[in-house]
């Protein structure tokens, strides 16, 4: 599996580039935290907001839209895609498991996401020069160990609802509830800080928070040193359970496969 | 190299009733009904061999190719393929396998055909040096040089279709699953398909599993034909006994120079001409006959088109 990275790797950037296009709109589509960082910035300038000034509110909206990029990926809708039109069965006769080609085209598109995302990175700098601040060290380890595991359960969740397609016709819906709740409770359009402290409480124990607040914040040096480790641990728990159900149902959803075929 | 026995597959399907009073029904009851789709298939297929598998639409040809492949697990019965049970998927079984489907594609749609080649390369781990010969010898076979640095997407169907055998063959696995390869090609892609698969089967000596629902498919490649309908076995043996056993024998029409008699010894005139329907072992005397009974200006044998063969087997057995 090892040795087939690579080429894995260098066919999903070379896919990434023909559809480069898209990846474009798409990049675009997904530049919502830019708008919410205006309107949060006007807000701040009236006076702090739970703590943060107008330059805690710019970091945390930009660094908001790095880890949205970083990790959010297509296979919720290339596995729908697959297992209804029955792309998937050449896949589950190559001998390698079909989500490692699907991790492999994720990580791929980095890179090109990367050189999209650069303009838009340097025109809010330019806006606001006071950004460019210089992240501790602990912060900066702590906050990229934490965007690799939001990436990981972001990913499996992705991987759990595009299984619902090997059940059900609905997935691509129920996808997008979960989405309009993670849009609401993962702090991707209002920094989880502004919230009431009841649903500051009910998110400590939602999913949502650790696919992207708890590494913005560590990353943008918003959380103290004590809860570092705390939010890490939730993180790594959420890790477990969504790799755990992406593998339940998609191989309950291979075995069903295997049932009725596509 | 294949075994296969009292294979069955079951099928449940959901049942809808019509209109909405229907849709609102199958929403609380759900009522399913079961569709045998392989009903006790048993036969056995040794290496190297090129068999056809023939059936209508719906008789379990695809279900039983996908269930020899592990794509599919059957509801009881067992087979054996390259030694392996196929529904473990085990890597090792995966690399002596391929299966080619003429409607599903496996290359990548928006990269040249080589990408599709360097990615199966990788996944199957192959030997760099010895995929690449092999990956040029099938480039040479399949004429695919022009093809290979243009965007799968532009290319024509039957371009693709060869691509496919390629990319499907590069680990050169001994057995091949062919599921309609020549679907919707023109004659001339036909042509070449056929003509790489019986090469590369001679080359290789690797087995040929092939469904077709052209015949000429069937009669350029297999020696031998499974048939099949409503998922149970109808025939198998050689594709020369099927047409003697269920074509009503070989046409011999005899052109006559003066004005053919009505009938005469085994014939009879038809648009002018004497013809006579017979078993292959009676074919030389009833020519013999003619030759001395009349002034022949032509003569012809004709083998009975397999389309009639089959259309006469499925209906009578149906």
């Amino acid at each position: 599996m090892f040795r087939a990275f690579p080429t894995l790797l260098r066919i999903g950037l070379a896919e990434a580039v023909a559809y480069r296009a898209e990846l474009v709109i798409w990049v675009l589509t997904a530049t919502a935290p830019l708008i919410s960082m205006f309107i949060w910035d006007r807000v701040a300038a009236e006076g702090p907001l739970g703590g943060w000034g107008q330059g805690e509110m710019a970091r945390y909206f930009l660094l908001t839209l790095i880890v949205r990029h970083i990790t959010s990926s297509w296979v919720v809708w290339e596995l729908n895609e697959n297992i209804r039109t029955g792309g998937l069965s050449p896949m589950l006769l190559r001998p390698m498991h079909p989500l490692v080609f699907f991790v492999a085209q994720n990580l791929a598109a980095m890179p090109l996401r990367a050189v999209i995302l650069a303009p838009l990175m340097v025109g809010v700098l330019w806006w606001r020069p006071e950004l460019v601040w210089t992240p501790e060290p602990w912060t900066l380890v702590l906050g990229l160990v934490s965007a690799v595991f939001a990436w990981a359960i972001a990913f499996s969740a992705q991987v759990i609802f595009g299984s619902l397609a090997f059940f059900s016709q609905q997935s691509l819906g129920l996808f997008n509830v979960y989405f309009g709740l993670w849009s609401l409770g993962s702090g991707y359009l209002f920094p989880l800080e502004l919230a009431p402290d009841w649903l500051r409480q009910l998110l400590l124990w939602l999913p949502f928070r650790a696919t992207l607040a708890t590494p913005v914040e560590l990353l943008a040096g918003l959380v103290a040193r004590e809860d570092a480790l705390g939010l890490i641990a939730a993180q790594l728990v959420w890790v477990g359970v969504f790799v755990g159900l992406a593998a339940m149902t998609w191989n309950l959803g291979v075995k069903r496969h295997e049932a009725v075929g596509a | 190299m294949i075994q296969v026995t009292a294979l069955n597959k079951v099928y449940t399907v959901p049942k809808r009733g019509e209109g909405l009073w229907g849709s609102l029904r199958s929403i609380f009851s759900r009522e399913v009904e079961e569709v045998r789709a392989v009903a006790d298939l048993s036969f056995s297929i040794q290496a190297g061999e090129r068999v056809g598998f023939l059936g209508p639409n719906g008789a379990g040809k695809t279900t039983t190719l996908k269930m020899l492949s592990g794509l599919l697990v059957p509801t009881s019965g067992q087979r054996v393929v390259a030694g392996f049970d196929p529904s473990k998927r085990d890597p090792a079984f995966l690399r002596r396998i391929t299966l080619v489907m003429g409607q599903k594609q496996q290359l990548l749609w928006d990269l040249p055909p080589k990408e599709t080649f360097a990615l199966n390369r990788a996944l199957f781990g192959l030997d760099e040096a010895e995929a690449k010969r092999t990956q040029e010898e099938l480039i040479e076979l399949l004429e695919l040089a022009p093809l290979l640095n243009r965007p799968v997407r532009n290319l024509s169907l039957g371009e693709r279709m060869k691509c496919e055998l390629a990319a499907a063959l590069l680990h050169r696995p001994d057995v091949l699953f062919l599921d309609e390869p020549t679907i919707g090609l023109d004659v001339r892609a036909q042509v070449a398909v056929r003509r790489f698969i019986a090469e590369w089967n001679e080359r290789s000596g690797a087995t040929v599993v092939l469904t077709s629902h052209y015949m000429a498919d069937i009669a350029a490649l297999c020696p031998r034909v499974i048939v099949i309908a409503g998922g149970a076995l109808r025939y198998d043996g050689p594709l020369k006994d099927l047409a003697e056993r269920y074509g009503g024998g070989r046409k011999v029409v005899v052109r006559t120079r003066d004005e053919a008699p009505e009938t005469l010894g085994p014939f009879v005139r038809e648009d002018g001409a004497l013809v006579a329907r017979l078993p292959s072992a009676e074919v030389a005397a009833a020519v013999d006959f003619a030759l001395r009974q009349v002034a022949v200006a032509d003569l012809s044998i004709e083998e009975p088109p397999l389309e009639d063969v089959l259309s006469k087997l499925f209906a009578e057995r149906a």
